[in-house]
C-alpha cells in the first residue's frame, strides 16, 4: 500500500476509534467526526490524480457540502445541550430514555 | 259512401271536439272555458262517437290509421297510429257518455268550488289521455296516455291540497303506479329490442319477461293485490274524480293493456295462471275488506277493486272480449254508484259514514232507486247489465280447466259482493234515520237526476245491447249442469240471505266485539301498516347501520386518520422501550462489532 492510502486509512481508523471511545465530552466526538471527514476528503481528492480518471474529480466538493451541514447540525446539538444542561457531558443525552 | 274515410274522419272529429276546450282558450282571449262549455263539448263528442261505433256494428270494419311519424335516424319507426277496432270503437261512446254524465253532475257538486273551471279542465285532460290510451296502436302512444292518466290522477286526488290525507293519498297513488310503470317500460324495452317495433301487432310465442312486465303494469294501475292500497286512499279526491277515474276509466287501463296485448298471452300458460291467481286473490281480498268498511265511498272503492280482480281473472281465462264487456258494463253501474254517493254526501252536509245515514229512501227517492239499481247490477242480477258479463265469467270459470283455489276464491268474493252491497243499501236507505235533523236534503236539481237516470238506463240496457251486437270470438260454454249454470245466482242469493240475517242482529248501537277476523278485515289485511311503516323503517334502519355507522363512521376512520395515528402510537411505544440513552455504550459496541467483523474476514 502506498503512502497516501496508508495515511488516509490510518487517519480514518484513528478518528473513528476516537469517535467510539470518547469519554466525557460531546465536542471530542464532533472533532473526531471532523477528522473522519477530513481523511475521506483527502482520499477522495488524491484518488483521481493517482488513477488518472477525471470523472470523479467533483466528488470531494459534494462531500464538503454535506460535511458542512452535518458539522453545523452537530454544533447545534452541542449548543442546545449546553444551553439546557449547562455542559456538554454525554450522560445528559438521555431524552429518549423511558 | 267511402266507409274507411268516414270512420276515420268521424273518429278524428270526436277526438278534436274533446281536445278543443284545452286549445281554444290559448288561441284567443274571448274564448274562455266554463264548466258548461266543457260539458257541452264532451256531450257533442259523445254523439259524434256514436257514428263510428254504428259503422263498426253494422259493417264490422276496423282500421288502423297512421297519421305522422316521428322520424328518428335509426331503424326504429314510431308512427302516430290509431287503432280503431272493436275495443276502442266501443269504449269511446261509453267513456264519453259516462264523462258527460259525471261532468254534468260535477257542475252541481262542485258549485261552491272557486277553481271549478280548472277542475273541469283537469277532468278533460284526463279524458283525453284515457282516449289516447284506448285508441293507440303502438306502445309509445299508449305509454303517453298511461302516464297522462297517472299524472291527472295525482292532480285530481290531491285537489283539496290543503288536506294532508289528500296529499298522502295522491303521493301513494303516484308511487304505486310508478312501480307498475317499471313493468310497462320493461315490456316496451323487450319489444323494441326483440321485435324492433312498438306496434301492437304482437308476436305469438314470446318469453315470459315481457308478460311479467305487463302483469306488473296491470297490477300497479289496476290495483291488484300487492299494489292495491292506493285505490281506497284515492277516495280523498272529490266524488266526480272517484266516479270518473277510480271506477270507470283509469283503473281499467291496466286490464285494457292486457286485453290489447292479448296475442302475446294466449299461448303462455304460466302468465295466464299468474293472472288468474292474482285476480282471484285481489277480488277476494278486496271483498273481505269491503265487508267492514263504514265509509260509503270506501265500500264502493273496494267494490271496484274486487271487480278489477274479476276482470284479471277473466284475462287469466283467456277471454279478453269478456273482460272488455265487463269493463263496459262495470263502468256504468260503478259511476252511477259513485254519483249516488255524491248526492247523498252533499245532501247530508258532508256525512260519509253509513252508520250515520238511514231512512233515505223516502227523502232521496231518485238517488236511492239508482243506488239499488246499481247494486243489483253489481251483484249480477239476471238481465241487468252486470249479469251479461259477470254471469258469463262465472260460467266460464266453472267450465274451464283451472286452479280450484282461484275458482273458490272468486265464488266466495261474489257472495261477499252481494253481502256488502246489501249492507250498504240497508244501512243507507232503510230503517229509521240516524242523521242529524237539519240536513239540506235536496235532489230536485236536474243536474243530479238526469245523469243518474241516464246511467241507470245504461246499467239496465248496456249488457244486452253490447252482447247482441258483438259476436264472440271464442265459443262461450253453452251446455253445463243446472247447478253450474245457476252458481252465480245461488251464491249471490246466499250472500243476500247472510246479509239479511246479520242485519237483524245489529239493531242496537253496541260496539262490535274485536275478533281476529274483524281486525283483519277492518285494517285491510294489515297490509297498509306493514308495507308503509314496518318495511320502510326496517330498510332505513339497516341502511343507516351499514352506510352511515359502519362504513362512514367506523371503517373510513380506521383506514384513514385514526388508524394511522393508532399505528404510530403503538410503534413509538415499542421503540421507546428499546431506547435507553446510553450513548457511550452504543458507540463502544459499534467499534467492537466492526473490529470483530474485520477480524472474522481475515
Amino acid at each position: 500500500m502506498d503512502i497516501t492510502h496508508l495515511s488516509s486509512f490510518t487517519a480514518f481508523i484513528l478518528s473513528s476509534l476516537g469517535l467510539a471511545f470518547h469519554r466525557t465530552h460531546l465536542v471530542s466526538a464532533l472533532l473526531c467526526l471532523e477528522g473522519i471527514i477530513l481523511a475521506m476528503y483527502l482520499a477522495l481528492a488524491t484518488q483521481p490524480i493517482q488513477n488518472q480518471s477525471a470523472s470523479l474529480a467533483l466528488t470531494p466538493i459534494f462531500m464538503l457540502t454535506f460535511s458542512a451541514c452535518e458539522a453545523s447540525t452537530g454544533l447545534a446539538i452541542l449548543v442546545a445541550s449546553t444551553r439546557t444542561h449547562g455542559s456538554d457531558h454525554l450522560h445528559n443525552l438521555n431524552a429518549l430514555q423511558c | 259512401m267511402d266507409l274507411p274515410l268516414t270512420l276515420n274522419s268521424m273518429m278524428l272529429l270526436t277526438l278534436a271536439i274533446s281536445i278543443a276546450p284545452t286549445i281554444l282558450p290559448l288561441m284567443s282571449e274571448t274564448m274562455k272555458n266554463s264548466p258548461t262549455s266543457i260539458t257541452q263539448a264532451v256531450k257533442t263528442s259523445f254523439f259524434m262517437s256514436l257514428i263510428p261505433m254504428t259503422l263498426f256494428l253494422y259493417s264490422g270494419m276496423e282500421c288502423i290509421s297512421s297519421h305522422w311519424e316521428w322520424k328518428l335516424n335509426t331503424n326504429f319507426k314510431i308512427p302516430l297510429s290509431l287503432k280503431l277496432d272493436q275495443y276502442s270503437l266501443t269504449f269511446f261512446p261509453i267513456a264519453l257518455l259516462i264523462t258527460w254524465s259525471i261532468l254534468q253532475f260535477a257542475t252541481w257538486y262542485m258549485t261552491s268550488e272557486p277553481h271549478i273551471t280548472k277542475f273541469f279542465s283537469h277532468l278533460l285532460i284526463f279524458l283525453i289521455a284515457m282516449l289516447t290510451l284506448t285508441v293507440a296502436n303502438n306502445m309509445f302512444l299508449l305509454f303517453m296516455g298511461w302516464e297522462g292518466v297517472g299524472i291527472m290522477s295525482f292532480l285530481l286526488i290531491g285537489w283539496w291540497h290543503g288536506r294532508a290525507e289528500a296529499n298522502t293519498a295522491a303521493l301513494q297513488a303516484i308511487l304505486y303506479n310508478r312501480i307498475g310503470d317499471i313493468g310497462l317500460i320493461l315490456c316496451m324495452a323487450w319489444l323494441a329490442s326483440t321485435t324492433n317495433t312498438w306496434e301492437l301487432q304482437l308476436p305469438d310465442q314470446t318469453s315470459l319477461i315481457p308478460l311479467l312486465g305487463l302483469i306488473l303494469a296491470a297490477t300497479g294501475k289496476s290495483a291488484q293485490f300487492g299494489l292495491h292500497p292506493w285505490l281506497p286512499a284515492a277516495m280523498e279526491g272529490p266524488t266526480p274524480v272517484s266516479a270518473l277515474l277510480h271506477s270507470s276509466t283509469m283503473v281499467v287501463a291496466g286490464i285494457f293493456l292486457l286485453i290489447r296485448t292479448h296475442p302475446m298471452f294466449h299461448n303462455n300458460q304460466t302468465a295466464l295462471t299468474l293472472c288468474l291467481c292474482l285476480g282471484a286473490l285481489s277480488t277476494m281480498f278486496a271483498a273481505t275488506c269491503a265487508l267492514t268498511q263504514n265509509d260509503i265511498k270506501k265500500i264502493i272503492a273496494f267494490s271496484t277493486s274486487s271487480q278489477l280482480g274479476l276482470m284479471m281473472v277473466t284475462i287469466g281465462l283467456n277471454l279478453p272480449q269478456l273482460a272488455f264487456l265487463h269493463i263496459s258494463t262495470h263502468a256504468f253501474f260503478k259511476a252511477m254508484l259513485f254519483l249516488c254517493s255524491g248526492s247523498i254526501i252533499h245532501s247530508l252536509n258532508g256525512e260519509q259514514d253509513i252508520r250515520k245515514m238511514g231512512g233515505l229512501q223516502k227523502t232521496l227517492p231518485t238517488t236511492t232507486s239508482c243506488l239499488t239499481i246499481g247494486s243489483l247490477a253489481l251483484m249480477g242480477t239476471p238481465f241487468l247489465a252486470g249479469f251479461y258479463s259477470k254471469d258469463t265469467i262465472i260460467e266460464s270459470l266453472n267450465t274451464s280447466y283451472l286452479n280450484t283455489w282461484a275458482l273458490l276464491l272468486t265464488l266466495l268474493a261474489t257472495s261477499f259482493t252481494a253481502t256488502y252491497s246489501l249492507r250498504m243499501i240497508l244501512l243507507v236507505q232503510t230503517n229509521f234515520t240516524r242523521t242529524p235533523p237539519a240536513s239540506p236534503i235536496n235532489e230536485n236539481n236536474p243536474l243530479i237526476t238526469s245523469p243518474l237516470t241516464r246511467l241507470a238506463a245504461g246499467s239496465i240496457t248496456v249488457g244486452l245491447l253490447i252482447t247482441s251486437f258483438t259476436p264472440p270470438t271464442k265459443t262461450p260454454p253453452m251446455t253445463m249442469p243446472a247447478l253450474t249454470k245457476t252458481t252465480a245466482i245461488i251464491i249471490s242469493i246466499l250472500g243476500i240471505i247472510m246479509a239479511l240475517e246479520l242485519s237483524k242482529m245489529t239493531q242496537s248501537f253496541i260496539k262490535p266485539k274485536q275478533t281476529p277476523l274483524l281486525n283483519f278485515s277492518s285494517t285491510l289485511g294489515y297490509f297498509n301498516p306493514l308495507m308503509h311503516r314496518l318495511t320502510p323503517t326496517y330498510l332505513l334502519h339497516n341502511g343507516q347501520k351499514v352506510a352511515s355507522h359502519l362504513i362512514d363512521l367506523y371503517w373510513y376512520k380506521k383506514i384513514g386518520p385514526e388508524g394511522l395515528a393508532a399505528l404510530q402510537a403503538e410503534t413509538s411505544k415499542i421503540t421507546t422501550t428499546l431506547h435507553s440513552g446510553m450513548i457511550k455504550t452504543y458507540l463502544t459496541s459499534f467499534a467492537l462489532s466492526t473490529l470483530i467483523m474485520i477480524m472474522s474476514t481475515h
